[in-house]
């Protein structure tokens, strides 16, 4: 049966390959880029109508207008707190001294006294960097973001924990989220909501929401049932055994659901300043248009920072360590006297923060943001001196050697080979309803008229994902058999995960210059670090049994890698690819910023050009069905291996 | 053990609570408001490029020292996105707009206003890299680029020369130069001020080929001063919508344009005044504009040239 695939595989692959080369250039449904097709022109025309309505029509009136303007009112609120100042002020009400005492008091009430010193160092860190209001901004956007999340989240995820029914209907939708390319909602919802605080909260609770669901409904699903069950043979009514049983055995997860919400929102910070949000991301994205590295890195590590500030401050309220020798009453009262000091020393910042000038505006000379970007800008420099030889020779390489193929296979062959093709893939790794799931979705992209461009983006992701895999799956081989290698790792991968692709847009961009290979390179860098830490579980997980046989047996390192490991893990390396996959995409269509062409660039040039708002939106819906298209071939093909 | 955390709770609630009570209370800083009377609080909108910050610095350290306007800047991109936050309120100004009437949607419902020019004129062109106008002396004609194209061959080109076009949002009409003069180029979309930077500069230095978008007044003519001879010239202009363009022939050059929100507009105060007023050269801006690039802060660059033009700025002021 294994065999059998493999070989239909392989003929199948070189049918299209000869059918490529033979109708190349033919039927490419390739337009110009200012060209429209029917329909991405009435799209545009009903965008318009719909710009010009948002004074008048109903829905506006009565409905996203005042949504804005709530949601706009509660950033504002939070921001004139610890950001801007107030009407007829020039500081806002609490200043930096203020929001360093409660952070500081916060922290070490929920957890301990180290955690609140990291905390307070990397708030000042961020200050340092000459970021202070920005980040403050990004925070108010930030908890904006989290609160309505959680106020929306939780709920439906305690419903989806209760219901099977319910779980059931959101699945799909959970899932959609996961895949959706941040890119390409913003456009959508600025459109409606425009572009303002609002917009950027809005897409960020898109993100965010989907998370806050899924760790509830798990939280509550993975209760254990015998209390649960104690409750009901007590005759609970449904609602005490709701809040009197499952909410508060499930408090610690649905903790644990708050801190992903509030990284998942954080990683959206940098991205939302395209639909203008306030905060960390304007710097990042200036430094990219105007090319200046150092900038870019110095915005880029105060998002670094701010998400680790938040991660750990949430974190460690989830894992908070009970111990179970009871305090005795002198800790007790040490605790609670230290924690009045540190109450006391809170209010007293605020109130220092609100009557003298220094301790409510960051001093401007307290600054390392000149040395920073200095040292990057030299590090860049110094890169782009000595190493471009190698990486415009590796860029050609991997131009000439894949992308030039691929991309003529994929997209100057005619639409209905590539179409096919696409089909029959699914139906021989995924099975016959996925199969029909890729043609159907595949022909929307083929009516929507943006075939060609779409194929450009999918040749990107394509090798960008395989060069992902090459080096994710070395690395996770590595971390995960050697646990000095995953120490080593971790923060790197931390790391990589927070910074924002846009920092590292502009120094790919040195090395590459504007070229597709940037976008890919960039979406590698973003890619590797869920690889790497997939695979590396993954690689855990095989049975200590198995790998000690083997070594028994006699087997040598490689062996144990290549005949007992992999094939062990093969399902999670799948899962892996498929992520991969998806996360190549997300960043690849960023990749329009640099010259990378496709899908991306027309999402781009759609909110820049008003003839072309029409094409953009629906190169948006493309890069979604793209990215559908390729996750369900894989997971199911990852659930059949198994 | 319950109780316990409980008391804490309680603790950490009443310490922030007090925290937040005292911070309502007034304070020092609600009196050391900025404005005066007369003038109010407006966004100037920052778009990212070295002139519209050289513009639009020099007009908010003007509202703010001789007018005593309360001036918030805000970074956003150029064009739809920009009309939006001014339909919605959150913008201002515009100070430099390039282009050609594409806010006419805006413009028709009332939201946003002509403001006119403000003295800058926009040049676009193509460019080719100034090294090769020595060697090559009559590749600036662009009826001999033909002759040249295999020069600009890249991995990404398809075989073709391939052809830097300009960033999202500017007017670009390359597809149709290349198409109607029957260039034998690929057109690859920069996407970003950053990407053209990156290859003009590159491509001087090496002395590799490199032909792409570029436009006046700009920043990276004071890095390299005989760009503008570098600029290859197709038959005179014939269009000013890019939807009209034939493709045949130049961009036009294009004064440039400010624009301002209705309620700016209505207001008819001491900025209304000022932003209809302004008016300075390229010279001026590429003055500012080079400082901002020498690594002076926008701020300074600003109150260098206001310090230097105070009948110019008069003159804006009515002072």
């Amino acid at each position: 049966m294994k065999v059998r695939k493999s070989y239909l595989l392989l003929a199948s692959v070189t049918i299209w390959i000869l059918l490529g080369r033979f109708l190349n250039g033919k039927h490419t449904l390739q337009i110009a880029t200012y060209e429209n097709t029917a329909f991405t022109s009435y799209v545009g025309e009903k965008a318009l109508d719909l710009r010009g309505n948002r004074t008048e029509s109903p829905a506006f009136v009565y409905f996203f207008n005042p949504i804005r303007g709530v949601i706009d009112g509660f950033v504002q609120a939070i921001r004139n707190l610890i950001s801007v100042p107030t009407p007829n002020s020039v500081i806002p009400i609490i200043g930096w001294l203020g929001v360093v005492g409660i952070v500081a008091f916060a922290v070490y009430a929920t957890s301990q006294w180290r955690t609140a010193l990291l905390c307070v160092s990397l708030l000042l860190a961020c200050g340092a960097l000459g970021m202070w209001q920005f980040t403050m901004d990004s925070i108010a956007m930030t908890l904006a973001a989290v609160l309505l999340s959680l106020a929306v989240g939780i709920p439906l995820g305690i419903w989806a924990g209760l219901s099977d029914r319910v779980l059931k209907i959101f699945t799909p939708f959970l899932d959609l989220a996961q895949i959706l390319p941040t890119l390409v909602y913003m456009a959508p919802i600025a459109l409606v909501f425009m572009i303002g605080a609002a917009s950027a909260t809005i897409a960020t609770m898109i993100y965010s929401i989907p998370i806050a669901i899924r760790i509830t409904s798990h939280a509550i699903r993975s209760l254990n049932q015998a209390p649960v069950e104690a409750a009901e043979s007590m005759g609970s009514t449904q609602k005490q055994k709701l809040t009197k049983v499952q909410i508060p055995m499930a408090k610690q997860m649905i903790v644990l659901g708050i801190n992903q919400t509030v990284m998942a929102a954080v990683s959206f910070v940098v991205i939302a300043a395209l639909i203008g949000a306030p905060g960390l991301g304007k710097p990042v994205i200036e430094a990219l248009i105007i090319r200046n590295v150092g900038q870019g890195f110095v915005a880029g590590f105060a998002v670094v920072f701010l998400a680790i500030l938040l991660d750990r401050s949430t974190s460690a309220a989830a894992k908070r360590q009970v111990s179970f020798v009871p305090a005795t009453d002198k800790q007790i009262k040490t605790k609670r006297i230290t924690l009045i000091v540190g109450g006391i020393l809170a209010v007293v910042s605020v109130i220092l923060s609100r009557t003298m000038l220094w301790a409510a505006v960051w001093p401007k000379e307290v600054t390392i943001a000149p040395q920073v970007a200095k040292v990057t800008n030299n590090i860049t420099a110094w890169i782009l001196e000595n190493l471009t030889i190698f990486t415009v020779g590796f860029k050609d390489l991997i131009s000439y050697g894949f992308l030039n193929p691929l991309e003529t296979q994929l997209a100057a062959s005619p639409w209905y080979v590539t179409v096919a093709m696409i089909v029959a893939l699914a139906l021989i790794i995924a099975g016959t309803r996925t199969a029909i799931m890729a043609f159907v979705l595949s022909m929307a992209i083929v009516l929507s008229g943006l075939w060609y461009e779409a194929m450009l983006t999918l040749t990107q992701t394509i090798v960008g994902c395989l060069l992902t895999m090459i080096i994710g799956l070395a690395l996770g081989i590595w971390s995960g058999r050697s646990d000095r290698a995953e120490k080593v790792m971790r923060p790197f991968l931390d790391a990589g995960q927070t910074l924002p692709a846009f920092v590292y847009l502009v120094p790919m961009l040195g090395l590459f210059g504007p070229t597709r290979f940037t976008a890919i390179a960039t979406g590698i860098v973003y890619a590797i670090p869920v690889v790497v830490k997939i695979v590396s579980e993954g690689i855990r997980a095989v049975p200590h049994a198995l790998v000690e046989a083997a070594t028994a047996a006699g087997s040598t390192t490689r062996q144990i890698i290549t005949k007992v490991q992999l094939p062990a893990a093969k399902k999670t390396i799948l899962l892996a690819t498929n992520q991969g996959l998806i996360y190549v995409l997300a960043v690849v269509v960023i990749g329009g910023f640099v010259g990378a062409g496709g899908l991306g660039y027309l999402v781009i040039a759609g909110n820049s050009k008003p003839e072309l708002q029409g094409k953009g939106l629906i190169a948006g819906v493309a890069i979604l069905l793209l990215g559908v298209i390729f996750d369900r071939i894989m997971q199911a093909g990852a659930r059949r291996s198994s | 053990m319950k109780s316990r955390f409980g008391r804490r709770s309680a603790i950490v609630t009443a310490a922030i609570a007090t925290a937040l009570v005292i911070s309502g209370c007034s304070s020092v800083n609600d009196s050391a408001s900025e404005g005066s009377g007369d003038c109010g609080s407006y966004a100037i909108a920052m778009h990212a490029w070295g002139g519209y910050t050289a513009s639009a610095q020099v007009l908010a350290e003007v509202a703010k020292q001789e007018l005593g306007c309360t001036i918030t800047q805000t970074t956003l991109e150029e064009g739809p996105v920009t009309y939006d936050a001014m339909e919605a309120g959150t913008i201002d100004v515009i100070i430099e707009d390039w282009g050609g009437g594409r806010w006419k949607d805006w413009s028709d419902r009332g939201a946003v206003v002509e403001a006119g020019e403000n003295g800058n004129i926009g040049i676009i062109g193509m460019y080719v890299a100034p090294w090769m106008v020595e060697k090559y002396p009559d590749i600036t004609d662009s009826k001999n680029l033909n002759k040249y194209a295999s020069l600009f061959k890249t991995a990404d080109s398809g075989g073709k020369g391939a052809w830097f076009e300009g960033p999202t949002g500017y007017t670009t009409i390359g597809e149709k130069m290349v198409s109607a003069n029957k260039l034998n180029f690929k057109v690859i979309f920069s996407g970003s001020e950053a990407a053209l930077v990156d290859g003009f500069i590159k491509a001087e230095a090496n002395k590799t080929p490199f032909i792409g978008y570029a436009w006046q007044p700009w920043t990276l003519h004071s890095k390299l001063p005989t760009l503008e001879a570098a600029r290859v010239k197709f038959p005179a202009n014939d269009w000013s919508d890019p939807a009209a363009a034939s493709g045949l022939t130049d961009y036009p050059s294009t004064p440039l344009i400010k624009l301002i929100s209705k309620k700016l507009n209505d207001a008819n105060d001491p900025f209304t005044s000022l932003v209809k007023n302004f008016k300075w050269t390229n010279a001026d801006q590429n003055g500012v504009a080079a400082d901002l690039e020498g690594g002076m802060s926008a701020e300074e660059a600003a109150k260098k040239w206001i310090a230097a033009n105070a009948e110019t700025v008069a003159s804006w002021t009515g002072k």
